[in-house]
């Protein structure tokens, strides 16, 4: 019997937390309790912008690596970041999750940072919630001061937002004390935050996700199992994307109803104004496309692979349902 | 070898390397790092030294920068310059004299008036650290200055700072809530009765104590006229403005916790410079030995997070928590137990660490037994804040040491600090017996 | 010369808390009037706390402000106290060596691999890494010359210094006052 660490800078709680663990027993499940896994929560071992060097270099065996601290080394990854018409949770994670598995120049540049994809994650749909203030419009965030994250929080600078460094943490605190009018964030995360009880709308916007968040395994350690536990560390790293989606979903859908029955407004954003905030978002999918050509990888032809993923995904299901559904 | 088995020889070679006078931070980096090359150099079975550098030096080193890299915690070097300029611009001391000539009929007033402006300076900052370093810098010196008992002026601030995360704001309460997906504003209004029972608890052992020994805080020899008072509590005026400045900018919506910090290292700058009481010369001496403190209380952070890294690795933690867990106690006894560990560990740990080992365990044990998970936190919080005072790693009490230097030796602070231990086991009781003190607040809201 | 490089880079340490103090207020400041900000405030505040806390360690050691827990100790002749701090210098050796060692590695890969911040300047990470290095390895240097000097003092029979005051000036304070 052999334990591996799994080095975790989050909480063991939530539905990410769920899902990791859900990956931890179905790879001992799957290798009749041949491997098992330690999970080390809450950045014991180290904090997230640590992570990458604390898998490459062996600190712990495995570990989540969240694409946002490394935008140089996780530039391929970033690919699920970009504020690309991505909304859905499980067609984001599948599609991202396929095109890490399969596209061999990635694999080669994790390698030689001695890294092993085996599995990803999302923050699932990117989404705004503000004080005394609604966004029914693109145009809206003009003059607010907004807590934003990644390209999403750029496009909101671009159109007019001030933007306040703060952490998801801070926002209820932020939005209460009114230094900030509106927080980005996630339907599950504004619940389990309570920042429904300080909120007074909340917009769907249908845009796009944070997605480059997922489990990286060291090389050496990887190498050193039997093919028959390779195989089965990554049969278990896709099946996290169907167990976070069912999970996610689910939590996002209560956690909304939650908000309508604290007395937020919720809004569903127009779909040419999501437009909009899709087009604004272009120069930071261009600009993305150049820094992955620079840094080795066919920039252009990775984001066609993604956006056929995406449909592809889409499709199957509309045509099927989810698979927690089937 | 067995994981456990390393982290309690750790924990020994730690106590045997500070008893040799090993400075605090060497002993917890240079333990934790050979702790670590053990683990690693084990893993596998067979002995592979050459294996275990890499993942040794990387994590002794990701776990250091990164305490250091943070910009949350540049509130400490802030608030800490705010406490000298302050100082040296007389803003601290006129704070004093108006203590001084208001309290003067109060046994050990200046000591009280000491904690109750750590219970008012908590209620804006989030850390025990940063509550205690600036508190302890405007109080301890002055309170030394009047003459006060060694052991009174400084464990009294010492202790007072760990209101810092009882009291709202408090970043204790946060990395719980996020463990724990309680509220952290319930948490937060939880924390409020708690501390000022806490605060009441200090004062109390500060009476006694003068009580018992009325030299400990000599009484002010004089008259006083109404016309004295007057005058003191007029010049008083920075402090209480540098005071409502953080209040109003924190509550107004104006600046985050942190920006506080800087806003106010400003503000006290202009009143300084205005009032041509502090000169170019005083505020760059101010910086030097912020720079000095701040380095020396981060090597030890620095090294205890090295050191929390370590103890993760080997299990220790979980293993104890764990065992407590099959032994299914009584409710009761479940309490004292978890007690026993937090105070044990934190003997050794600083909160946070001790938090993200045990918390991922403890909390499902804990709701099994059918506890109440915000009445829980509330207990946590006061345990590891009692952490922060014991011996032999008491961050607070170096805090303290820091800033008075050489005029106190840290022995003498500890010494001190039992009367206000033996108080805290009092409230801590009260805390555990009685869940209406914690729950009082959030549940009438 | 050692002398002279660790007031330095303690005054270096003092224009970081200055600067990083300034970039908080303005970018406060920017807010609250003009409803605008500064990119990338938190970036360079965390890397400004690297400058200081790391480069005062040597001026750290030379003061001698490493917290020592002594109430085991005191209870020894001066002569056995004296073979304690040169023990507990040696050790802090040992400890720092591999942070050392590590800092070393860590900036020479950041250095190559061209790893920089998500935001809006992409700041290179190397810097605070660079910065790291040399406050660590000032502090180790002025650790071992200590050391050096505190085995001759006990050889020709003195006592090495225990600590000196950590902050000189408290006491400045107190004469100016008595
Ligand atoms: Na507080
Ligand atoms: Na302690």
């Amino acid at each position: 019997q052999t334990t591996l660490i799994l080095g975790e800078a989050g909480p063991n709680r939530g539905a990410r937390a769920v899902a990791t663990q859900a990956f931890a027993d179905d790879v001992t499940a799957r290798t009749n309790g041949d491997l098992v896994i330690d999970i080390q929560w809450g950045g014991a071992l180290f904090k997230a912008d640590a992570a990458l060097q604390g898998v490459s270099d062996g600190v712990a065996d495995l570990g989540t690596i969240i694409g946002v601290y490394f935008p140089q080394e996780m530039i391929a990854y970033g690919i699920a970041d970009l504020p690309l018409l991505n909304a859905d949770a499980w067609v984001g994670m599948r599609a991202t999750d396929e095109l890490m598995r399969t596209d061999p120049i990635i694999a080669a540049n994790l390698a030689d940072q001695d890294l092993v994809y085996l599995g990803t994650f999302t923050t699932s749909a990117v989404n705004i919630g503000c004080k005394g203030a609604a966004i029914r419009t693109a145009e809206d965030v003009s003059g607010l001061k907004v807590r934003g994250v990644g390209a999403y929080g750029d496009v909101f600078r671009d159109l007019g937002a001030n933007m306040v460094a703060m952490s998801i943490y801070d926002a209820y605190q932020g939005m209460d004390t009114g230094l900030l009018d509106c927080s980005q964030g996630y339907s599950y995360a504004v619940a389990a935050l309570k920042q429904q009880e300080v909120m007074t709308s909340y917009t769907l916007m249908n845009w796009g996700q944070v997605g480059a968040l997922g489990i990286f395994m060291n090389k050496y350690a990887y190498d050193a199992l039997t093919p028959e536990q390779q195989t089965a560390m990554n049969d278990a790293g896709v099946g996290m994307a169907d167990t976070l989606g069912e999970l996610i979903t689910a939590d996002n859908d209560a956690a909304v109803q939650t908000m309508k029955d604290a007395g937020v407004e919720v809004i569903e954003l127009d779909a040419a104004e999501r437009d909009k905030l899709v087009e604004r978002g272009a120069p930071y999918i261009d600009a993305w496309v150049e820094q992955a050509t620079a840094a080795g990888l066919d920039g252009a032809g990775m984001l066609d692979s993604y956006r056929a993923l995406l449909a592809k995904y889409t499709e199957e299901r509309d045509a099927q349902g989810y698979p927690w559904t089937r | 070898m067995d994981g456990t088995l390393i982290g309690l020889c750790a924990f020994a070679a730690v106590i045997g390397l500070l008893a040799l006078r090993v400075p605090i931070a060497f002993a917890l980096a240079g333990i934790g790092t050979i702790g670590t090359f053990v683990i690693f150099a084990t893993r596998t079975g067979a002995f592979t030294p050459d294996r275990a550098v890499r993942p040794t030096t990387s994590l002794v080193f990701s776990n250091s920068f990164d305490l250091i890299h943070s910009y949350d915690l540049s509130m400490i070097p802030l608030f800490i310059a705010l406490g000298h300029i302050a100082y040296r611009a007389d803003i601290t001391t006129r704070i004093y004299d108006a203590a001084r000539v208001w309290l003067a009929k109060v046994p050990g007033g200046v000591a009280m008036a000491s904690v109750v402006g750590c219970g008012g300076f908590s209620a804006i900052t989030g850390s025990s650290i940063a509550c205690a370093s600036t508190m302890g810098r405007i109080c301890a010196p002055e309170m030394l200055r009047m003459g006060y008992d060694k052991g009174l002026a400084t464990a009294s601030v010492a202790a007072g700072g760990t209101l810092g995360s009882l009291i709202p704001p408090s970043v204790l309460f946060i990395i719980y809530g996020i463990f724990t997906e309680t509220s952290i504003s319930s948490l937060f209004l939880a924390g409020v009765l708690p501390g000022l029972l806490s605060l009441a608890g200090f004062l109390l052992a500060i009476y006694i104590w003068v009580k018992s020994k009325p030299s400990a805080a000599p009484a002010y020899q004089g008259e006083i006229t109404m016309q004295d008072k007057l005058n003191a509590a007029i010049g008083a005026w920075p402090a209480v403005a540098l005071f409502g400045l953080i209040v109003g900018g924190i509550y107004g919506g104006f600046f985050t916790a942190t920006e506080a910090a800087a806003i106010c290292v400003a503000a006290a700058c202009v009143i300084g410079f205005a009032q041509r009481k502090l000169t170019w010369r005083d505020l760059w001496e101010s910086l030097r030995e912020t720079c000095i403190q701040t380095s020396s209380i981060f090597l030890i952070a620095a090294a205890a997070k090295i050191f929390v890294a370590f103890i993760a690795l080997t299990g220790v933690a979980s293993d104890i928590v764990a065992s407590v867990s099959d032994a299914q106690l009584s409710p009761v006894l479940l309490l004292a137990a978890i007690a026993v560990i937090y105070l044990i560990l934190g003997m050794f740990l600083d909160p946070i660490g001790i938090m993200v080992l045990t918390l991922p365990l403890m909390v499902p044990l804990v709701e099994s037994y059918g506890f109440n998970l915000i009445w829980f936190g509330v207990v946590v919080v006061k345990l590891l804040e009692i952490g922060l005072i014991t011996p032999p790693v008491g961050l607070n009490v170096f805090v303290i040491s820091n800033v008075v230097g050489k005029a106190v030796p840290i022995d003498k602070i500890f010494a001190g600090i039992w009367r206000f231990l033996a108080i805290d086991v009092v409230v801590l009781i009260l805390l555990m017996s009685f869940p209406i003190i914690s729950l009082l607040i959030p549940n009438s809201l | 010369m050692l002398y002279r490089i660790e007031r330095l880079l303690l005054d270096l340490a003092c224009c970081a808390v200055i600067a990083l103090g300034a970039l908080i207020t303005a970018s406060v400041l920017l807010r609250v009037t003009l409803n605008s900000g500064i990119p990338d405030t938190i970036v360079m505040v965390r890397e400004l706390m690297v400058v200081a806390i790391v480069l005062p360690l040597a001026a750290a050691t030379t003061a001698r402000a490493h917290i020592v827990v002594e109430f085991v100790s005191n209870r020894l002749p001066m002569r056995a106290q004296g073979m304690l701090v040169i023990f507990g210098g040696m050790f802090g050796l040992l400890a720092l060596s591999p942070l050392l060692y590590a800092g070393w590695n860590e900036t020479v890969h950041m250095i190559t691999s061209g790893s920089y911040y998500f935001g809006q300047l992409n700041l290179p990470k190397w810097p605070g890494r660079v910065l790291f290095l040399i406050g660590m390895s000032f502090c180790w240097l002025r650790l071992l010359l200590l050391v050096i000097g505190d085995i001759r003092t006990l050889r020709a029979g003195g006592i090495p210094a225990l600590s000196e005051t950590t902050s000189s000036t408290f006491v400045e304070d107190e004469k100016d006052r008595a």
